[in-house]
């Protein structure tokens, strides 16, 4: 799915992100682990095209996502509150990113009724800009929103900050149910190791721009991650 | 602890992130407040003159009068539109431990660092020190000094006593500014002049010089009444916003020009949807009035256009300049999102210069009302529209790829130099210029009408090859929009 070789991103004499060779396999979800400045949101950020590496390149489906945009056609994504078009309602923005992709507004609003549990009647028919809700509501916009593209390719950066402990819990079924269903490959970037290791079946560790480490989850993986994390 | 929170104050204005950029800007900035404030000087010192060349024949003092309240009410109707709230900055002081009383008083004291406040005094205070003071003795020019600044204090107060009251209750201010109207139109066709009343009411305080302080008694009581709803309702959810119920819009027309159409509407909210979008659409419509001033009758009977041009160009292409200058910034706080997203930049791009042509079309009929003074100024706005729509919003475009400037949409309007930068300035120059550069040479060659022509001619042309200018835009866009999402998320 994604193939990242000779990564590099430079600010001034720091290197936030030197990623010799990276394969994503198509299907898989990937917990993204590391403390502030590994260069988790930078990484994102480079695969979604929205700042330049300094050398190397990310293929998407085996197209550079800076050269091609088809990427865009499968791959959503949530990173921060700059995704949001605040000063909409928050079904027009539902309606305005599936008209992206062709969706029309009555498609729209039937298929958000799934997530009426994740928006536990906070999101719908509230009468508010998005700028006027709550953070954790205005994260749970973003998700749905992404998540409502059907893609191929998701990208979430820590989706689980500012959710409350039950929609928290949600999200992790909601994306667990779209890996069985639709074979989705998922990115998710989080400080809660918990939820990284229980959604995840791969975990890739950065730190200060490296891969530290890459591997498969099972039993051990959380305590491995505790102590690496409490050294 | 006032002094305190002042000095807090002086801190965030110094040290805010956005504040000015560039110093061009700084500079520009000082200018028009060292200018403004020398007319008002100037105004000040000559007023009798003035009054005496503009009135002839009236007694100085009861113009002087009656432009004294004149000036009030105007002032009142402008402070109503452009005054800001000191509301927002009170909120890290809320939950410790400071007397409501004493935040109230910050906030009192606050609103007094205003311009409207100052210029009244150097407008009024020089002509009273003078003229008032040589024929009704230092006595009288004291109590006019003491009224004007009473005066001063009463529409400050009430201009924000009414405007919070408005948050809650929208009514209030279509309401007060009928009634300033409703009182002008009544002096205007002299049914009911209250500009005789003030004169009677100064005359009692050169009488009576003590009767001023009647105004200082209503300024109190203004300010009492201000402190106590202060007291009563301070909460920040109280005091700043309104809790109105949005509700979500579509324009059905755009639909059908299909995913362009889309992002015209999606700026049209925008547009619509924050004060400072809204007041740079209110200068727009203000522009419109331009014509009046540029469209002289010796110009029309000469066919001197060259000076009809400037105005025939600013006004139809008033939303191009005035909007256009700081795209993309306005969508800076979601320019990621537009990024990610299936949003093709061809179509980006499009849907601007859609947003432009409908803008200027839109203006450009109100604006053929002018036609009723001469066919020629339809001839001379026609050229400007074309050019306008053809090549003006290119240029506009080109810089706006140039333009890494966030835009802060959630700060008020009115002399607000956030996001101005060099791009702004130079914009200005090829816009206004080109024009010209087409126009000139026929004229000069005292063939205005192949001017207007030529003007027209290239616009349409321009117009014709908007596929290639689309293409060329959109290569501008992508060498740039790094660097441009980059300056926004800053």
């Amino acid at each position: 799915m994604l193939e990242i070789s000779k990564l590099k991103k430079i600010y001034g004499s720091k290197t936030v992100v030197n990623i010799e060779e990276l394969q994503i396999n198509s299907g898989e979800t990937i917990g993204l682990v590391g403390n502030n400045g590994a260069g988790k949101t930078t990484l994102f950020r480079m695969l979604l095209d929205l700042i330049r590496p300094n050398t190397g390149e990310i293929l998407s489906k085996g197209e550079n996502v800076a050269k091609h945009s088809k990427w865009k056609d499968y791959t959503a994504s949530y990173l921060d509150e700059g995704f949001l078009i605040d000063y909409l309602t928050a079904e027009e923005y539902f309606i305005f990113i599936g008209g992206l992709h062709n969706f029309s507004p009555a498609h729209v609003m039937d298929y958000l009724h799934q997530y009426n549990e994740f928006f536990n009647d906070e999101i719908l028919s509230k009468g508010k800009y998005i700028r006027d809700f709550s953070k954790g509501n205005q994260n749970k916009i973003g998700i749905a929103a992404a998540l409502m593209q059907s893609p191929e390719l998701l990208i979430l950066d820590e989706p689980f900050a500012n959710l409350d402990p039950t929609t928290q819990i949600r999200l992790k079924s909601l994306i667990k149910n779209l890996k069985q269903e639709s074979k989705m490959t998922t990115l998710i970037s989080s400080h809660d190791l918990n939820h990284v290791t229980d959604v995840c079946d791969r975990i890739i560790l950065l730190e200060k721009g490296l891969v530290i480490k890459d591997f498969l989850t099972d039993e051990n993986t959380l305590k491995e991650l505790e102590e690496y994390f409490s050294e | 602890m006032l002094i305190t929170f002042l000095n807090h104050q002086w801190k965030a204005f110094w040290r805010s992130k956005n504040k000015g950029g560039s110093i061009a800007a700084q500079i520009f900035i000082g200018f028009i407040l060292l200018y403004l404030l020398t007319v008002a000087v100037l105004v000040g010192l000559s007023l009798e003159i003035l009054i005496e060349k503009s009135f002839p024949g009236k007694d100085v003092f009861v113009v002087f009068n009656g432009f004294i309240l004149y000036y009030f009410a105007v002032e009142m109707i402008m402070r109503l539109q452009l005054q800001d709230l000191p509301t927002l900055s009170i909120i890290p002081y809320l939950h410790l431990k400071i007397p409501k009383q004493t935040i109230v008083n910050f906030l009192n004291a606050r609103a007094l660092f205003s311009a409207f406040n100052i210029l009244p005094l150097f407008l009024f205070i020089p002509f009273c020190t003078t003229a008032i003071a040589d024929v009704y003795g230092s006595l009288v020019a004291l109590m006019y000094v003491v009224s004007i600044i009473s005066l001063t204090l009463f529409n400050n107060y009430t201009a924000l006593y009414i405007k919070r009251l408005s948050i809650s209750n929208l009514k209030v201010v279509p309401i007060m500014l009928a009634s300033i109207f409703t009182f002008g139109l009544l002096e205007y066709f002299q049914v009911f002049s209250i500009a005789a009343r003030p004169n009677r009411t100064f005359n009692v305080i050169s009488l009576h010089p003590i009767a001023a302080l009647g105004f200082s008694v209503i300024a109190l009581i203004v300010f009492l009444i201000n402190s106590r709803y202060l007291r009563n309702n301070l909460y920040t959810e109280e005091l700043s916003r309104n809790n109105e119920k949005k509700v979500s819009t579509d324009y059905p027309i755009l639909g059908r020009f299909g995913e362009i159409g889309t992002l015209v509407a999606l700026e049209l909210k925008l547009i619509l949807r924050h004060k400072r979008t809204r007041s740079s659409l209110i200068m727009c419509v203000i522009f419109v009035f331009y014509g009046f001033l540029f469209y002289k009758k010796d110009f029309l009977q000469n066919d001197n256009f060259a000076a009809m041009l400037f105005a025939a160009v600013f006004m139809t292409g008033s939303v191009i300049s005035i909007y256009g200058q700081f795209m993309f910034g306005w969508q800076a706080a979601h320019f990621d999102g537009l990024l990610v997203n299936k949003i093709d930049f061809r179509k980006f791009i499009k849907a601007k210069f859609l947003l432009f042509t409908i803008m200027s079309t839109f203006t450009t009929l109100i604006i053929s009302l002018y036609g009723f003074i001469s066919w020629k100024i339809l001839a001379v706005q026609f050229a400007a529209y074309l050019y306008n729509i053809g090549i003006g919003t290119i240029i506009v475009l080109y810089f706006a790829t140039r333009n890494y400037r966030a835009i802060d949409l959630t700060k008020a309007a009115t002399f607000n130099f956030q996001g101005v930068g060099a791009s702004q300035w130079v914009l200005g120059l090829p816009y206004f210029l080109l024009p010209y550069v087409i126009f000139l040479p026929f004229f000069l060659a005292d063939r205005p009408y192949w001017g207007l022509a030529a003007l027209g001619a290239f616009g349409a042309i321009a117009l014709l090859t908007r596929e290639f200018w689309v293409t060329f835009l959109v290569n501008q866009f992508n060498k740039r929009r790094y660097n441009i999402a980059e300056g926004f998320r800053e």
